[in-house]
């Protein structure tokens, strides 16, 4: 549906450098990075709003090269929602029909359609968008793109402006609205909670390159390169060197710690281990230390809250983060010095060679 | 919103105190001149109803806005161009815009007056089809446009300046060409710009003196005619008839005022 081939662009202080990813028809993707990182600047380019200086967009296998943006056929919603503040709600939504041309009862019908659909009443079409919270102008920005039926639809951060509990909903809208429709959606952000809800695949964007481009799964759980694990929060990332390798399993040696990992690196070659902290488990410790595979023993070295679950430094040789329960916390009376140990499975680490 | 008067602390009461004193020179400048001109009322009705008092009054606003219609046609797409497009020697045509600012008035007169005297550049082949700018109306508005561009420019590029370019691109991603998108969202956000940057270029304009006796000595506008007075007459009848204009420029200018109350402000960005 959409394709980059290794679109540069510099604009300012931004710069794209080298992007190609491909969108399929019917996909959710996701393009996720820090801010700053070229993401609106990917949108735009899709929309025609830039031309790249080197590289093609083509949409549909065609290359729309410097097709302007109203001959693309794709809707755009910004962050900050642009709705035009001299046009009233209905004015604002039926702002690309006109465009259109089509018929004045026309209009009216598949505006109040989709103001409906959103459930917004009738009343608020005479409103002007100022008067609007920011959860009613998200509706209004999205009918507004989404009345014209276009076939892709482009989102640059919707949902950072808006207050958790209207977010949770309007990931659910979204969710809908990409299986009820079927509608291509790229959708750029930074948060990872938007990503995993959402997304079927993510491209990661670090400082204007593609780090990485995968199922949303792919990229949470076998992140290509230590930026990228950083990025999508895994809380243990870690170096060593492969000291044994044999049927596919390898003792990893991390500043003295063994860990054994999945995985047939050649001995002696540099690795980067990636560990979740929820695929790591954790026991009080009764003194005794066993053998059995990455079960390590340290103590408890600091301890954070963060609601339902908590994040518990340990030092194990290792430093290594471990995410638990609220209840289990309180029910293993875990407090900082406490002996414990650690286990996690071979298969729970990620392990990539260092670059 | 409701008006809200700050409480005077003491770095405001001494700004205030200093800023004043501008006011101060021109109030006492005006009642100096209303106090001698209110004495001698009759004479002020006279002059104030002399024919070629109003005739040049009306000459002289009338031309202001004639220029001001111009540079709405031709200065307000440059003025887009210069507010959403970057392009190698911007800064050259940034500093051409802002020339007549610059330059003294009578430099500015001799530039039009050579481009667009009978023999001029300009002035010989409009001349051919009966455009005439040497002491004529056309040649006023001329002077007063070059003069008067680059107030009218530059309000008009910040108030483009201060319209989101993604209301822009939104509306192109709705199907509207750049035309259209401009017609429809920037034009309307920029209305308060636009009119203020008039109101601006107008009374530049009609304030003009050495760049429009220049080429146009004749019709007198306003300044020509006080200054000729004031050369023939003296001081008594100049500045009469100077009083006069005060007073027509400060009730159009009110009226103007009045008016711009009542241009919406839709966006606090813009």
């Amino acid at each position: 549906m959409i394709e980059f081939e290794d679109v540069s662009l510099s604009l300012g202080r931004f710069s794209l450098n080298d992007i190609s990813f491909r969108v399929d028809e019917g996909d959710y993707y996701f393009i996720l990075g820090p801010s700053g990182a070229g993401k609106t600047v990917i949108l735009e380019a899709i929309a025609g709003l830039h031309i790249p200086d080197s590289g093609r967009v083509l949409v549909r296998g065609e290359d729309v090269g410097d097709r302007p943006p109203e001959k693309r056929r794709l809707s755009l919603v910004y962050q900050d929602y642009s709705l035009f503040p001299h046009m009233t709600v209905f004015d604002n939504v039926a702002f690309g029909l006109r465009m259109q041309k089509c018929a004045k009862h026309e209009i009216r019908e598949r505006v109040d359609d989709i103001l409906d659909r959103f459930g917004m009443p009738p009343h608020f079409r005479e409103r002007y968008p100022l008067t609007l919270s920011g959860g009613e102008q998200q509706r209004v920005a999205l009918a507004r793109s989404l009345v014209v039926n276009p076939e892709i639809l482009l989102l640059d951060e919707p949902l950072s402006a808006l207050d958790p509990l209207m977010r949770e909903k309007f990931i659910t809208d979204l969710h809908d609205l990409h299986h009820e429709n079927g509608l291509t959606i790229v959708h750029v952000s930074h948060s990872r909670q938007e990503a995993l809800a959402l997304a079927d695949h993510v491209a990661v964007i670090i400082d204007g390159s593609l780090k990485q481009e995968d199922t949303v799964e792919g990229v949470f759980n076998r992140p290509a390169t230590e930026e990228v694990g950083r990025f999508v929060g895994i809380d243990n990332i870690l170096r060593g060197r492969v000291a044994a390798s044999r049927d596919g399993l390898m003792d990893v040696d991390v500043d003295g710690v063994t860990v054994s990992a999945v995985g047939s690196y050649p001995a002696g070659m540099e690795l980067t281990l990636f560990l979740r902290g929820e695929d790591v488990m954790l026991f009080l410790s009764d003194g005794a230390v066993t053998s059995a595979r990455n079960t390590l023993a340290g103590e408890i070295t600091g301890i954070s809250r963060m609601g339902a679950v908590v994040r518990l430094k340990t030092d194990c040789g290792i430093p290594l983060s471990v995410l638990i329960t609220r209840q289990s916390c309180d029910d293993m009376g875990l407090c900082t010095g406490k002996k414990v140990l650690v286990r996690f499975k071979a298969t729970s680490v990620h392990a990539v060679p260092v670059k | 919103m409701a008006k809200k008067y700050i409480f005077p602390d003491r770095c405001l009461i001494s700004f205030s105190l200093v800023g004043g004193l501008i006011i101060t020179l021109t109030l006492l400048a005006l009642l100096n001149m209303t106090v001698a001109e209110l004495g001698d009322i009759p004479y002020l009705l006279k002059v104030a109803s002399d024919a070629k008092v109003i005739d040049s009054i009306v000459l002289t606003m009338g031309a202001g806005v004639n220029a001001i219609l111009i540079l709405l046609l031709i200065g307000t797409p440059l003025a887009y161009v210069l507010a959403r497009a970057d392009f190698p020697g911007k800064g050259v045509v940034e500093s051409l815009v802002d020339l007549p600012l610059m330059l003294p008035h009578t430099v500015a007169g001799i530039l039009v007056y050579i481009l667009f005297m009978s023999r001029g550049l300009l002035g010989a082949p409009l001349g051919e089809i009966g455009i005439t700018f040497e002491d004529a109306y056309p040649g006023i508005v001329v002077a007063m446009l070059f003069v008067s561009s680059p107030y009218f420019i530059n309000s008009v590029r910040e108030g483009f300046e201060k319209v989101p370019v993604h209301l822009e691109n939104v509306a192109r991603t709705l199907g509207a060409t750049r035309f259209q998108a401009f017609m429809r969202i920037v034009l309307p956000l920029s209305a308060r710009h636009i009119f203020n940057g008039s109101v601006l270029a107008w009374g530049r304009a009609i304030g003009e003196f050495a760049a429009v006796i220049m080429i146009a000595y004749y019709p007198m506008v306003i300044s020509t005619l006080i200054y000729y007075r004031f050369t023939t007459s003296g001081l008594k009848e100049s500045s009469t008839v100077a009083f006069v204009m005060i007073i027509a420029c400060f009730g159009a200018f009110l009226v103007l005022r009045f008016i711009s109350r009542f241009m919406r402000r839709y966006d606090d960005r813009i």
